[in-house]
């Protein structure tokens, strides 16, 4: 159990910078997910906080200790490799209990401990076996009761999930947040899917380019993004960018103007004349066949059973829109689109902020 | 054959007797055919020449007498042999101080190396083919280099640096007791260049991201390598013991040009032994059956080693 606090951490490879001034504070038991786009660097800082890796400036600290100078093995984390990293000569029992080596317990109770882990994962009947001998799914909780068994003040996750198949990504989605509810540890886990992100985080942590974009809830980061990157990453389909111009109670939009709704105007008073861009989700934009406002061809329609989404082609943009499924659109038709701008946020093209700065902090304290 | 063969492997379906394909992809499908060219080459280079030394081997042949008759007493004047014994002494001493040192010595370095460039330490390259000079070099020049080295003449390197050093000179060559010694030195120095290439190899293969796990999981030196190293290498750690016990026991050119198998008899092992029975006693017979008890020594030592290997599950 421990508060992680990472404070300016910067990492260079010799010329390039790989991570900048990333600053974050987790709470103790807090699950935090930190997602971004390959090579972001979201790996290397993980690999910072392990002390696999040292950092070019900045500090690691674990209840408020800095631990820059401890071994990784002095630090009292946990990981859990993208490739599970299970020593292959061992069993899995002997896997799990590779952490208690040094522990002072009879051998009896060591046993017992690496029972009560694989009760935990339902891996009891593997345990003499080799990892070899097991399926990815099986590896991976291996991975966790190694992790697990140790009692760690951080669990760090290191993309657990992108080798197996989607069923089972799923399925094992549920099961890591379960284990943190039974047994609740300071997580830090990193993954580049941002549904992983939504589904599994306390708060997501967005990175880009070495840098933190948004620190907030998985709710915050989904409809108050602090960027354009944040409001394009997460969300499936892409949030619509819509380029706009405001002037006069009324923006400007690719061939048509919209008067704005009175309670958008206050969060766009003083940007007359700049140019923006609304941000819509796809949920945001109402078809309406005939068309009135925006207009735009219907070019692919995708069921999924739930649902529908559509991708429309304008002259100025591609957009989509969700839709209840019974839809009686067809490829090619002309359609009218209704934009619920009290759901937008509004970005400044030029910068790439959202013109009213979302409720979560960027230093990552927590909003009482 | 040919006209499967030139057919896109996806169209052709395993194992059918097409029309077209008739006996010859009915041959094709089972293992004989592969295995001619083979057979055939080793059969003519390595197993005649095997046969023939089985032959002679019951003969009392001399080098320069065609005139042979079959008899027993090559292989029975070996039985109550008192040198033989001496011979055999040798060799096992030496092979396994050499063997031992060899692989012992070219995994120390393998490690150091793959430390280094873990480190990313420069020279990893150049230490890399240093090493492999050794290896390089033909194993009679090998003796000569050595023997200058450990000479006792006011010339010899060793000594003269243990001089300088103000340590007594050692007679390296002409004790009989460091003899055996130098020869295993002079042996391991050439032949750790290959354990070391090899070792290498495999430890390259190794996951980092297991020694990763190793150091969370706070795991010291000697367990890293006992947990994770020593395992993952022991395939070609075996398959190298293999490979260098049959050099050793077959090495004699370093010996003979370092101490020519003395002072005495204290350096001669069975190869150079079989060596000098026939090429300086020209006794054909009795040289041949050393060479099929050398044969069988190392055949024996393989097959123990090849039983440790892991085996795949069928
Ligand atoms: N040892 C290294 N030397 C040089 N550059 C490195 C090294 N390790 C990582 N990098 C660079 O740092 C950047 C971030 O790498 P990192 O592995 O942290 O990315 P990531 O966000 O984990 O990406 P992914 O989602 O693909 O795993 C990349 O551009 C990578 O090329
Ligand atoms: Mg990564």
């Amino acid at each position: 159990m421990a508060k992680l606090d990472l404070s300016a951490i910067t990492k260079s490879f010799g010329a390039t910078r790989v991570l900048d001034q990333v600053s974050l504070s987790v709470p103790d038991r807090e699950f935090v997910v930190v997602v971004g786009p390959s090579g972001c660097g979201k790996s290397t800082l993980l690999r910072i906080v392990a002390g696999l890796e040292a950092a070019s400036a900045g500090e690691v600290l674990l209840d408020d200790r800095p631990v820059s100078q401890l071994s990784p093995g002095q630090r009292n984390v946990a990981m859990v490799f993208q490739n599970y990293a299970l020593y292959p000569h061992l069993t899995v029992a002997a896997n799990i209990g590779f952490g208690l080596r040094r522990a002072r317990m009879r051998r009896a109770e060591k046993r017992e401990a690496v029972a009560r882990v694989a009760r935990l994962l339902e891996i009891e009947p593997l345990l003499n076996r080799r990892p070899g001998a097991l399926s990815g799914g099986q590896r991976q909780r291996v991975a966790m009761g190694r992790a697990i068994i140790r009692n760690p003040a951080v669990f760090l996750f290191d993309e657990p999930l992108s080798n197996l198949d989607a069923r089972l990504r799923m399925q094992m989605r549920s099961e890591i947040r379960a284990l943190h509810r039974a047994v609740p540890t300071t997580t830090l886990y990193v993954t580049h899917d941002q549904i992983e992100a939504m589904t599994m985080a306390d708060r997501v942590v967005v990175m880009n380019g070495g840098r933190i974009e948004q620190i907030g809830t998985p709710t915050e980061v989904y409809s108050a993004p602090r960027t354009t990157f944040v409001a394009g990453f997460i969300g499936m389909p892409s949030i619509n960018m819509i380029p706009a111009r405001y002037r006069g109670d009324a923006l400007e939009l690719p061939s048509t103007t919209l008067p704005v709704p009175a309670a958008v105007k206050p969060r766009l008073a003083g940007h007359a004349g700049r140019d923006l861009l609304v941000g819509l989700r796809p949920e945001h934009l109402d078809i309406r066949p005939g068309g009135d406002g925006l207009v735009a061809e219907v070019d692919q329609i995708e069921p999924t059973g739930s649902e529908t989404l559509v991708y429309l082609d304008h002259p100025a943009m591609r957009l989509s829109a969700r839709t209840a499924p019974d839809t009686a659109l067809s490829p090619g038709m002309q359609v009218g689109l209704r934009l619920l701008l009290e759901r937008a946020s509004f970005f400044d093209a030029e910068t790439g902020l959202n013109l009213v700065p979302p409720p979560s902090n960027l230093t990552g304290e927590l909003t009482a | 054959m040919t006209d499967t063969a030139t057919r896109p492997i996806a169209d052709a379906p395993p194992r059918t007797t097409g029309a077209r394909g008739g006996v010859a992809a009915r041959l094709a499908s089972g293992p004989l055919p592969w295995l001619l060219p083979a057979v055939a080459m080793l059969g003519l280079f390595y197993l005649y020449p095997v046969i023939e030394a089985v032959r002679l081997a019951f003969t009392d042949a001399r080098l320069f007498d065609t005139e042979t008759a079959f008899s027993m007493r090559s292989v029975s004047s070996l039985a109550g042999s008192s040198t033989l014994g001496t011979i055999l002494r040798n060799t096992l001493s030496y092979t396994v101080a050499s063997v031992v040192g060899q692989i012992a010595l070219g995994l120390a370095i393998a490690l150091l190396v793959v430390r280094a460039e873990r480190a990313r330490l420069r020279g990893t390259l150049v230490l890399r083919t240093i090493v492999l000079a050794a290896w390089v070099i033909p194993a009679i020049a090998n003796g000569i280099i050595w023997q200058l080295l450990f000479s006792e003449a006011p010339f010899g390197a060793i000594n003269s640096a243990l001089r300088m050093a103000g340590v007594a000179p050692v007679a390296w060559l002409s004790d009989p007791g460091n003899a055996m010694l130098s020869a295993v030195i002079a042996t391991i120095w050439q032949g750790t260049a290959y354990s070391m290439i090899l070792l290498y190899a495999a430890l390259k293969t190794i996951d980092t991201a297991l020694y990763e796990a190793a150091a969370i999981d706070a795991a010291r030196p000697w367990e890293r390598f006992w947990f994770i190293t020593l395992p993952h290498l022991r395939p070609a750690l075996l398959v190298n013991a293999i490979l260098i016990l049959i050099m050793t026991l077959n090495m004699f050119d370093t010996i003979l040009a370092l101490t020519g198998g003395g002072p005495g008899r204290a350096t001669e092992i069975l190869s150079l032994y079989a060596y000098g029975t026939v090429f300086q006693n020209f006794e054909l017979g009795r040289g041949a059956a050393l060479s099929m008890l050398l044969l069988v020594i190392s055949l024996t030592l393989t097959a123990l080693l090849t039983l440790l290997l892991p085996q795949e599950r069928r």
